[in-house]
């Protein structure tokens, strides 16, 4: 065929037209999508047998119900179970990503190790059980044999009351070390207050669902305080999709805008510290206008009219301070609240039907300040809060049954004479029970570290502590360290024997009491998948180290394993009777109930209730809302005390300035403000720091997930940086912009961040997020950002000995 | 378009009522979605315009200064557009479709050829790229918490929300199992309503006057993002806050009309405001 024009265009368009109808193009374009995309190390997840299992997460002190769903032996999600009475469907952020700290080798120790390489390097080899177990029992021994038994120390970050602490309490007790410390939360700060205002050593109970005018003085509801699965769904309750069914108002008392205040009904941002004189204040406008519970305050108080004591001295009263110091103009000095704004939430205080003021610091993992809480605390019994529907709560304790009585050798009993590392308990701190700052203060002053050997459970403290890293220090310093660890953690890359615990999906587990939970709670987790590693549940260990190290420490463990521990201490719940293992959504735990006599509790034997427990995973005993006065209060004057007498008689037997408190004579038993003490100077430090919690960043010993990190805005991590939030008009006077690189310098160290600019930020304070800066675990967390606990400088709270971290003087410097 | 299936009946048409009064900012959603769906998840997050999140929270503030600043969320799904989804009119692969029985918008991944348009068209910026194959680095062993029930993704494809389109297929197939013709309104949620800790998200069909969703809608401080550019998306959010509503939209000045307050406490479905008179 001879090639022309006419035959030339015909083909081309004939071949145009052709390719238009065959399928063939659009076959082949979708051919190669899927030639494309069959990667061979694409994953292909495996299928098989799905199953739930029921279980409680044990991430943080919450105690939410979680079901897991299994492929064969995978667990493959977490969900919420709304068959529990906490959490009731929902969880946060970091139980639903749990998975990921579940099947992360490089997150995990796979086994006991020992270190090889330099400590803090995380280089380990591993070894056998048997091996760890004789290195630690050998030590131990040893220390016990040449009498300084005292020189072995735990630090414990298990929540008191539980199994595994009451375990490791006991170790130390057999061994023969005082030098058993626990980690400051906030849940001791509640401890001690009730027991100086209350004489009750039990935890706080706020009924939160039943009240109507819910005042939280810095508690972060939404920031993951309390059980966060119990107060977020409190939440959703209060704010009904039609705002005319919403019966409960927020008010948020916080100086940064946080979640919480900015989804309250109502924001007051008074200065960092100051919570306990705009509470005072609020105390003020109702006893001036005279409307505070005068039946309550006079039945059930002391200290709250000028009194005499019985050596003839006149004091004066909570009525004749807080007039006196905390009027609204005063006050408004102090905290930058507008007199105004007192006045009318006074107003809204008072008159709604069922108020409650709460008291909180964030989460629950850091403490409080003890004059504070009493602050709040006075409060809510001024206007008759207290042991009322909606108000604060006065539940008794769990029903546990303790722990057999056991005999000490004599190298334990001359050991636990010794004084403890800390001086918890002494005439300096008299209600403290231990004081971590302090311990590692007195191994960095020491030349020679007076502790050898150094146990860490369920514990990051060189990571967690608002210390300027003081612990990290004294960690070097001291010759063994070893650590439970299942997470290759900052505290564990510095140990030398790590015994691996299993994480919260592998092992049984209890929970006791979530925070501020209002009736008495017990929840049991157990295995969702069997030990994927070579670990063990570290109940187990310890019963094996203990029976190891043998003689009168091993007796003082009969038990086969942790399961018998746990199911001995749940026989008290159904020797108390009156509990239910149980659940019915309908019949929500907060609500009264009142049961009929022949209300059966669902199980007619202990076995019977065990296999429940096992089964459920919660225990609880229904609201009791208000219980019987006499002997409620088991203070000395068997009243609710403004004026702490026991108080005064640690004053009396140290001295007000031994306890840190600044002001003297009667206000020093009582709620007041005392301007918080700094050695740093305010014109080379003009600005403060404080370090805030968020929800979905884990800030304790446990890594966050990283799942968490796709729901973090970039203006608080981007890339390697994290985020400082300053108010503009405070950047302005710096000359610094949205994203400028500075250093944040406090006199103990220096950290860089990045400025983000926030209006939420109240001025002159630089908010800075914890949860940053790991040099632990793996890629997905190393390195990202920076702790801002490695530059606190923090003063001790008056009595309790707490380290006050939200006052740190600080100074931005552009890089 | 017509909204009847091939039976010339009223389909299914499923859709969300997000309360922004009860939505915390927790991210749990977020973490659900990502965790339900397989989503890959690589060592930096920080990258937003390249890391993938199905739902994804929009942090916004009334731009107030101290101490009026308030800060709130928006949890951003795929809006499943019911009028002419705007990726599905451009993608030239059908990887993407409206689902007429069901008002799901589908992304059939093996057909897409990641050519990125309907990322381009999509006006909420719910759809997401893969850079980057799934990050499942050998020795980790974080494959193992896989669900078997979506596949993971591989690079070069685009994904996006489906209303956890799995779980209408388990739902399904239980009916089919037990002879039902009807799938009850708890039988298929999505990942992130049942995670929501404050119960922010309600979840069923729009088309179904006993869902709940279908009665949230009705209410005044209901209202839907951007939209007057008529995509009709079936996610709808309900605020008290008159700074929030005026977010959803670009309004001109004096253009938006805040929600007055006609019905105070007198009828069911009152507009008593929150915050901005307390």
């Amino acid at each position: 065929m001879k090639l022309t024009r006419r035959n030339f265009i015909a083909t081309v368009v004939g071949g145009v037209a052709g390719i238009q109808v065959t399928p063939l193009p659009w076959k082949f374009t979708d051919d190669v999508a899927i030639w494309t995309q069959n990667w061979p190390w694409v994953p292909v997840p495996p299928t098989g047998e799905f199953s739930e299992v029921s279980s409680v997460c044990n991430l943080c002190p919450g105690g939410c119900g979680i079901s897991v769903r299994k492929v064969d032996n995978r667990a493959v999600k977490i969900e919420g179970r709304p068959d529990y009475p906490v959490n009731a469907g929902g969880i946060c952020p970091v139980g639903m990503g749990g998975l990921q700290l579940l099947y992360n080798e490089s997150l995990r120790f796979t086994g006991p190790m020992k270190r090889v390489g330099m400590r803090g390097s995380g280089e380990f080899q591993n070894i056998s059980w048997d091996d760890a177990f004789r290195i630690i029992a050998g030590r131990i021994s040893a220390l016990r044999k040449s009498g300084r038994p005292e020189a072995i120390a735990a630090v414990d970050g298990n929540r008191e009351g539980t199994t595994a602490s009451a375990l490791i309490e006991r170790l130390m007790q057999a061994v023969g070390s005082p030098n058993y410390v626990r980690l400051p939360s906030l849940s001791d700060t509640y401890r001690m207050g009730n027991i100086v205002m209350e004489g009750r050593d039990a935890p706080v109970a706020y009924d939160l669902e039943n009240s109507d005018f819910v005042l939280s003085f810095g508690c972060g509801l939404l920031e993951g305080w309390g059980a966060p699965g119990r107060v977020m769904n409190a939440w959703g309750m209060w704010h009904d999709a039609n705002p005319a069914k919403r019966k409960t108002h927020i008010v948020q008392v916080e100086s940064r805008a946080s979640n919480t205040a900015s989804k309250a009904d109502l924001w007051v941002a008074p200065r960092p510290g100051t919570d306990a004189a705009l509470a005072l204040g609020l105390a003020h406008v109702i006893i001036r206008s005279g409307k505070y519970d005068a039946g309550f305050v006079a039945e059930h108080t002391f200290g709250f009219e000028d009194w005499q004591s019985t050596d003839g001295r006149p004091h004066s009263g909570f009525k004749t301070l807080v007039l006196k110091n905390y009027s609204p103009e005063q006050v408004s000095k102090i905290t930058g609240v507008r007199p105004d704004v007192m006045v009318k939430l006074a107003a809204a205080f008072r008159l709604a039907k069922a108020p409650v003021a709460i008291y909180g610091k964030g989460k629950n993992d850091l403490n409080g300040s003890l004059y504070e809480f009493m602050a709040v605390q006075s409060l809510n019994a001024l206007t008759g809060r207290i042991n009322r529907p909606g108000g604060v709560l006065l539940p008794d304790p769990i029903p546990l049954n303790p722990l057999p009585y056991f005999e000490r050798d004599d190298i334990a009993s001359q050991g636990l004479k010794k004084p403890r590392l800390d001086r918890g308990g002494t005439q300096e701190y008299p209600f403290t029970q231990s004081l971590i700052s302090n311990f590692a203060d007195a191994i960095n002053r020491s030349p020679k570290s007076p502790i050898d050997t150094l146990m860490v459970f369920s514990a990051n403290p060189a990571f967690t502590l608002p210390d300027g890293g003081a612990f990290k220090n004294a960690l070097a310093k001291i010759p063994f360290v070893v650590s439970f660890s299942p997470y290759r953690d900052e505290t564990a890359n510095m140990a030398d024997l790590i015994l691996p615990d299993c994480t919260y999906l592998e092992k049984m587990d209890d929970m006791v009491w979530p925070v501020g939970l209002q009736y008495p709670f017990y929840g049991l987790s157990k295995p969702v998948v069997k030990p994927i590693y070579d670990t063990r549940n570290c109940g187990d260990t310890v019963i094996e180290m203990a029976k190891a190290i043998g003689e009168s420490v091993g007796s003082a463990f009969p038990w086969e394993g942790f399961e018998d521990v746990v199911k001995e201490r749940a026989k008290g719940l159904y020797d108390a009777g009156g509990g239910r293992v149980s659940f019915d959504r309908a019949a929500p735990a907060w609500k009264p109930q009142n049961p009929k006599a022949g209300d059966k509790p669902g199980y007619n034997s202990f076995d019977d209730m065990w296999k429940k427990l096992m089964a459920g995973g919660l225990w609880y005993r229904p609201l009791d809302q208000a219980r019987e006065w006499p002997w409620l209060f088991k203070t000395p004057s068997g009243q609710f005390e403004f004026y702490s007498q026991l108080i005064d008689q640690a004053i009396q037997r140290a001295s007000a300035k031994d306890l840190r408190i600044a002001v003297r004579d009667d206000a020093a038993c009582m709620a007041h403000y005392a301007t918080p003490t700094s050695t740093a100077n305010r014109s080379d430090y003009p600005l403060s720091m404080m370090p805030y919690e968020m929800i979905n960043l884990a800030s304790g010993w446990i890594p966050s997930p990283p799942f968490l990190y796709k729901t973090l805005p970039d203006t608080q991590l981007l890339k390697e940086t994290s985020f400082a939030a300053v108010n503009p008009k405070t950047a302005a006077k710096y000359g610094l912009k949205q994203g400028d690189l500075v250093a944040v310098q406090s006199p103990v160290g220096e950290v860089q961040a990045r400025i983000d600019l926030f209006g939420g930020a109240m001025p002159d304070i630089v908010y800075m997020p914890v949860g940053f800066g790991h040099t632990g675990y793996d890629e997905f967390l190393k390195g990202k950002g920076v702790n801002p606990n490695a530059i606190v400088q923090a003063e001790q709270d008056p009595v309790t000995g707490y380290p006050v971290w939200w006052n740190t003087r600080v100074k931005l410097v552009k890089v | 378009m017509k909204k009847e299936n091939d039976h010339g009946k009223p389909g299914h048409k499923y859709g969300m009522v997000i309360n922004l009064d009860k939505c915390t900012g927790c991210g749990t959603c977020m973490v659900a979605c990502a965790a339900e769906n397989n989503v890959s998840v690589r060592p930096d997050q920080s990258d937003k315009e390249r890391v993938i999140t199905w739902m994804r929270l929009y942090r916004i503030t009334n731009g107030k200064e101290f101490p009026d600043t308030e800060v709130s969320y928006f949890p951003r799904p795929c809006m499943h557009c019911d009028h002419h989804p705007p990726c599905v009119s451009v993608c030239v692969a059908t990887a993407t479709k409206l689902d007429f029985h069901t008002g799901i918008v589908s992304q059939i991944y093996t057909r897409c050829i990641g050519c990125r348009y309907c990322q381009a068209a999509c006006p909420y910026g719910a759809r997401y790229f893969n850079w980057w194959d799934a990050y499942f680095p050998k020795g980790k062993g974080l494959d193992r918490y896989l669900s078997p029930e979506v596949s993971p993704r591989m690079r070069g494809v685009v994904e996006k929300c489906t209303f956890c389109h799995h779980r209408l297929m388990r739902a399904k197939s239980q009916a089919y199992a037990e002879d039902r013709r009807e799938i009850e309104e708890d039988q298929y949620q999505t990942a992130c309503t049942e995670a929501c800790p404050a119960g922010a998200i309600t979840f069923g069909d729009l088309n179904n006057p006993e869902h709940q969703v279908s009665k949230l809608t009705k209410h005044p401080f209901t209202f839907r993002l951007l939209e007057r550019i008529g995509t009709e998306p079936k996610v709808y959010y309900q605020s008290s806050r008159d700074w929030v509503r005026k977010l959803g939209d670009n309004f001109l000045p004096g253009e938006y009309q805040p929600v007055v307050n006609k019905t105070w406490m007198k009828e069911e479905w009152s507009t008593k405001p929150g915050r901005d008179t307390f």
